[in-house]
């Protein structure tokens, strides 16, 4: 978990999730009170702040707050204006997309990339890839890979 | 008449030249070739043929107890959580490499590369087996079983009813295994992972440099306990199976991966309860041999790739020297006799802070060199020396391809995959491992066993699996 932000004017916890903020520069608000706060976070702790900036708007809310001091209410995920709903998803510049490759380093044909569903009764999956018949594609490059003399045996 | 005390290369039994070990040998080696045949392996009987294993196990440690078995011949079933399946096939290096498909439900999530080798050669079936109407399922595939592997928390399955002491009244033969964690004992419910074990097991204490030396307790990379300690529970199976074969009698074997990783910890704990010394981190030197460590070289042996993996870090050798005549050898080579005079006995140089200057010294030696050269010129010295491989010299050598160790295959559903674990435990020449498929999607064979084997009807497994039991 992330270092939080206890905010001292209303005894709010805020919950800062390592998700979005495990390496994060910004302004987060409480969500009590609304009082923005500058945090720059590496690796989950504080770097700098929280320091208060007033009258300066938020870039993003805490995801969840409660206080302790008062039997625990909180703000769950998800309030409007006060918490951010939760998505259970790394911020966009963590969304690395898959090398997503047809062929082995020696150039034959592999299956990773996504398939169409194809199970048949209950569940059950043929699992012979006759790569003629559902990856005509894959199967004419690799013709033309067999061709130019691409395929090796190792 | 020869002095008996002295030792005549003649009289010894064995080659006198280089010429003869080559003549000595080619037979031999042809012989070997012949009868283990290796990339033929698929026209030999199986070992294990006729045994039928359950695998209710999740992630590599009890899976791959039970893919040794499948690989040896055992007819292996592996039950998943419906749609949910083995998390292991969610688990892939930095969230990437996928194969697919997993599931029709979830057409665009695959299955991490992490899972192969883990449940070579096995049906897949899904199947929620703690749930009432599945009971009946589970025992039917009990009583036709030799064996089950877990790996729930202890006292789950026998809160479900399908523990040793169920089970063992439906079909006395029958051999259950758990694997986990801790076991009972006073951490019962602790979970199992890799890192627990090479951490609890004092494993992780003494690996690595000692902190003097900037160094920490170090865990593999790789999840060698989960390996090692599968590959225990398959001893103890082949075991439990011999035994059955004497008395008739089933077994349940209970397997704490804790428990295995200390006896990879060698005398550490006896050396403890005789002298009260906590042994101490040694990293890539010896305790009880010197020279016999791991050095760094001066330059790498890929100065212009674009791989940080190779162009710094092709630069670690591993040289032994430890009896006197390779020591004095040693010295020779990197011109500091005077070490070998100061270190004459290994006694000497065993110690601490011996080791600290000789290891000084090779790397100084060897700071201007490149990891090739320094292989090059302590082998042609008579000495061993091997340069410390990465995955693609791994991949590259000679050794592992003629026998057999790495190799690529066709995988029925993956196509183009690389081979190494099935074929990395030693050469058979009556029943030889072999690998057919690694896995396949989940529920993939809930035709063949239900209705196959169990003789459920389509329409029944059709039910089933509206309502999520299968």
């Amino acid at each position: 978990m992330c270092d939080i932000i206890w905010c001292k004017k209303c005894n709010t916890v805020n919950y800062l999730d390592p998700y979005c903020f495990w390496n994060w520069e910004g302004k987060v608000n409480c969500a009590e009170c609304g009082e923005v706060y500058y945090i720059h976070m590496i690796q989950g702790h504080m770097y700098k702040g929280p320091e208060p900036r007033p009258g300066e708007k938020p870039d993003i809310h805490p995801l969840y707050a409660d206080k302790p001091y008062d039997g625990y209410t909180n703000y769950p995920p998800g309030v409007e204006g006060k918490t951010r709903p939760y998505n259970c998803t790394p911020r966009h510049i963590y969304l690395g997309r898959a090398d997503q490759r047809k062929f082995s380093i020696r150039n034959r044909p592999m299956r990773a990339w996504p398939q169409p569903p194809s199970a048949g009764i209950a569940g059950s999956q043929g699992f012979y890839w006759d790569i003629k018949k559902l990856s005509p594609e894959v199967w004419e490059e690799y013709m033309e890979k067999i061709k130019k003399g691409e395929v090796r045996d190792w | 008449m020869a002095d008996p005390r002295e030792v005549r290369l003649e009289d010894l039994p064995g080659p006198k030249s280089r010429e003869e070990l080559e003549d000595m040998k080619a037979p031999y080696e042809e012989y070997c070739r012949k009868l283990f045949d290796v990339g033929n392996e698929f026209v030999k009987p199986m070992a294990l043929e006729g045994v039928r294993w359950l695998s209710c196990t999740m992630y590599i440690f009890t899976p791959h107890a039970v893919a040794n078995l499948g690989e040896l011949g055992a007819e292996v079933i592996k039950i998943e959580f419906p749609r949910v399946a083995d998390p292991m096939r969610h688990t892939s290096p930095f969230n990437e490499c996928y194969f697919y498909p997993l599931h029709d439900t979830r057409p665009k999530s695959g299955t991490g590369i992490g899972v192969l080798n883990a449940n070579v050669n096995e049906y897949y079936i899904s199947l929620d087996y703690h749930r009432k109407e599945a009971q009946e399922v589970l025992y039917k595939l009990v009583k036709m079983s030799d064996g089950l592997t877990e790996c729930y928390r202890p006292g789950t399955f026998d809160r479900w009813k399908q523990s040793y002491r169920y089970l063992q009244e439906i079909n006395p033969r029958f051999i259950y295994v758990w694997g986990g964690g801790f076991g009972y004992g006073p951490k019962a419910f602790g979970g199992s992972y890799d890192i627990l074990g090479q951490a609890h097991a004092g494993l992780a204490s003494i690996t690595g440099f000692h902190e003097d030396f900037g160094g920490h307790p170090v865990k593999h990379s790789n999840w060698c306990i989960d390996w090692y300690s599968g590959t225990q529970i398959t001893i103890a199976i082949l075991a439990a199976l011999y035994w059955r074969r004497k008395t008739g009698l089933g077994t349940m074997i209970e397997f704490s991966q804790v428990q295995a990783a200390t006896r990879c910890c060698g005398y550490t704990v006896p050396l403890y309860g005789r002298f009260g010394i906590v042994r101490q981190r040694w990293g890539n030197w010896d305790t009880q041999l010197c020279v016999h460590g791991i050095i760094i070289c001066g330059k790498s042996d890929y100065p212009d790739e674009k791989n940080p993996q190779l162009r710094n870090e092709a630069r670690y050798v591993m040289v032994s020297a430890f009896n006197d005549p390779d020591f004095k050898e040693l010295c020779s080579v990197i011109k500091r006799n005077d070490l070998y005079e100061k270190y004459k006995t290994h006694k000497e140089r065993v110690r601490a802070e011996a080791q600290v200057e000789i290891y000084r010294e090779l790397e100084k030696w060897a700071a201007d060199k490149s990891r090739s050269e320094v292989v090059r010129i302590l082998t042609e010295a008579g000495l061993l020396a091997a340069p410390v491989k990465n995955d693609k010299e791994v991949y590259e050598s000679e050794h592992f391809r003629q026998r057999g160790t790495v190799r690529w295959m066709d995988d029925p559903m993956l196509g183009d995959v690389i081979a190494q674990s099935t074929y990395s435990t030693g050469l058979f020449s009556e029943t030889p491992r072999r690998k057919f498929w690694d896995f396949r999607p989940v529920g993939a064979d809930n035709i063949k066993i239900y209705h196959e084997l169990l003789g459920y009807p389509i329409s029944t497994i059709q039910e089933w699996y509206e309502k999520g039991i299968i």
